[in-house]
């Protein structure tokens, strides 16, 4: 079992958060496993087994339990991290080398996608696709 | 060598002690290398048409100081120190408007800087007032039993915790307290100490003597509402009942929570407040709002971006409460 972790935190402009993976259905479709999807009410239902609002004792078990994860740059990927459990995140704009941690599977297209500034809103910075990986590379990774 | 900004903030004091101040800082011996004069006044005013300030900017012209004019935003002097503590210079020199600096002062106070000194004053004398300073402490404990050693004639160089009015300090290092009040009662204190507490000397000198012609009209601290006061006077005597503390304010999100809880156990005394008391346990974000008034210089995003961060953010916590 495999445990996704798909969105960032929502902005309050309403606009889409630039740190959030855009080939979630492409890359769900391209996995052979089975997956928990985890997130809070309000966000895009992916996989059948969407488990909303777990507090973060639930969230540890489940991430003990898992075979890995994969999250976009959240507090997700930290809490992996926390738990000793290595997984993959997905980066676009956020800077892995700031934000990410070492011992995790960052999986970044190219670090001129990077906001210019780090420590500002991300209201501030456009979402585009280019700035991710695409779910075969992901895929392989997954693999490994 | 390093650069040495001159701040100045001025309030209700165009025509009356202002114009000597500047005086004193175009004729010190060591000159600064810009001085920046931040205007808070209600009505300022272009003062390029006044004559006696035509001969000032002239005069800064020729000696090759740079000068600016600021017009302030009206919030109290320690918004307008802080902007000056982030203008970039690693010295800052910073006067009264009705502090007016013998010629070697700068010179004097500069001397005294190494790489373990966080500021430096001289004395601060109020004529008549000259009380004898020589056994005063200078220690924070000590702030309630014995007058400011500034006050009198300094005699010899000696280590304090505080300073008060105008001295020489190492820019960037900490924060100005913002969360207090327009007349920022203590505000200078609670900056000199917090370069204490980072381990900096703080230093009184010989030699160097300003003159404080205090002035019943105007002033950046011209209000009378006792309640400022107090709001004050409340937020410094929580700094100093938690000063033997490793203050941690986490105003941030999850995933910073946990990334800190890592650095946590390398954090001697902590006392912390935090919005995910599940992840770090502590105390609330509004209860640090109300003791300490301002929790910007915990704000390790703004850490960052002033310190044009490069690192991990778990390195920028270790670096923000070393």
């Amino acid at each position: 079992m495999i445990i996704i972790s798909p969105y960032s935190k929502a902005l309050l402009s309403g606009k889409q958060n630039p740190k959030n993976y855009p080939y979630w259905k492409e890359l769900i479709e391209m996995i052979d496993e089975p997956i928990i999807q985890v997130g809070i009410e309000g966000e895009q239902q992916l996989v059948p087994d969407f488990r909303k609002n777990l507090p973060i004792t639930e969230l540890r078990k489940l991430i003990q339990e898992c075979r890995t994860w994969i999250s976009c740059d959240s507090f997700f990927q930290h809490l992996g991290w926390d738990e000793g459990k290595k997984g993959i995140v997905l980066w676009g704009v956020s800077d892995p080398l700031i934000y990410g941690h070492p011992e995790n599977n960052n999986l970044l297209a190219d670090r001129k996608h990077l906001a210019e500034n780090q420590f500002l809103w991300w209201e501030f910075v456009d979402h585009r696709n280019e700035r991710f990986v695409k779910p075969k590379i992901v895929l392989e990774h997954l693999k490994e | 060598m390093s650069k040495v900004l001159c701040s100045v903030a001025t309030r209700g004091r165009y025509f009356t002690t202002l114009p000597l101040v500047l005086n004193a800082i175009i004729n010190q011996t060591k000159p600064v290398d810009k001085l920046v004069i931040f205007d808070d006044n209600d009505e300022p005013q272009d003062m390029r048409s006044q004559m006696i300030y035509q001969y000032f900017f002239q005069m800064l012209d020729i000696k090759g100081i740079a000068w600016e004019w600021l017009y302030a935003d009206k919030k109290g002097q320690h918004h307008i120190h802080q902007r000056a503590n982030s203008m970039g210079y690693e010295w800052v020199w910073r006067v009264d408007d009705d502090a007016i600096p013998e010629p070697n002062v700068l010179e004097e106070l500069y001397s005294h800087v190494d790489e373990f000194v966080g500021a430096v004053g001289g004395s601060v004398l109020t004529p008549p007032y000259t009380p004898d300073t020589s056994t005063v402490t200078g220690l924070i404990d000590n702030i309630d039993n014995e007058p400011n050693i500034q006050w009198g004639v300094i005699k010899e160089e000696k280590q304090v915790e505080h300073l008060h009015c105008t001295f020489l300090y190492r820019a960037g290092v900490v924060d100005y307290n913002l969360g207090l009040s327009r007349v920022a009662h203590r505000e200078e204190t609670i900056f000199s100490y917090r370069l204490h507490q980072k381990d900096y000397k703080i230093l009184v000198v010989p030699n160097a003597v300003t003159w404080h012609m205090k002035n019943p009209e105007g002033g950046i601290r011209s209000e009378t509402k006792q309640e400022l006061y107090e709001h004050d006077e409340q937020i410094f005597r929580n700094i100093l009942r938690y000063r033997d503390k490793t203050i941690v304010v986490l105003n941030c999100g999850l995933g910073d929570h946990l990334v800190f809880s890592h650095v946590l156990p390398s954090i001697p005394n902590a006392e912390v407040f935090t919005c995910y008391p599940e992840v770090v346990p502590g105390k609330s974000i509004a209860e640090a709002i109300h003791l300490f008034g301002d929790i910007d210089p915990w704000n390790v995003y703004k850490k960052m971006d002033e310190w044009k961060w490069k690192d991990s953010l778990e390195n920028a916590y270790r670096k923000l409460y070393a």
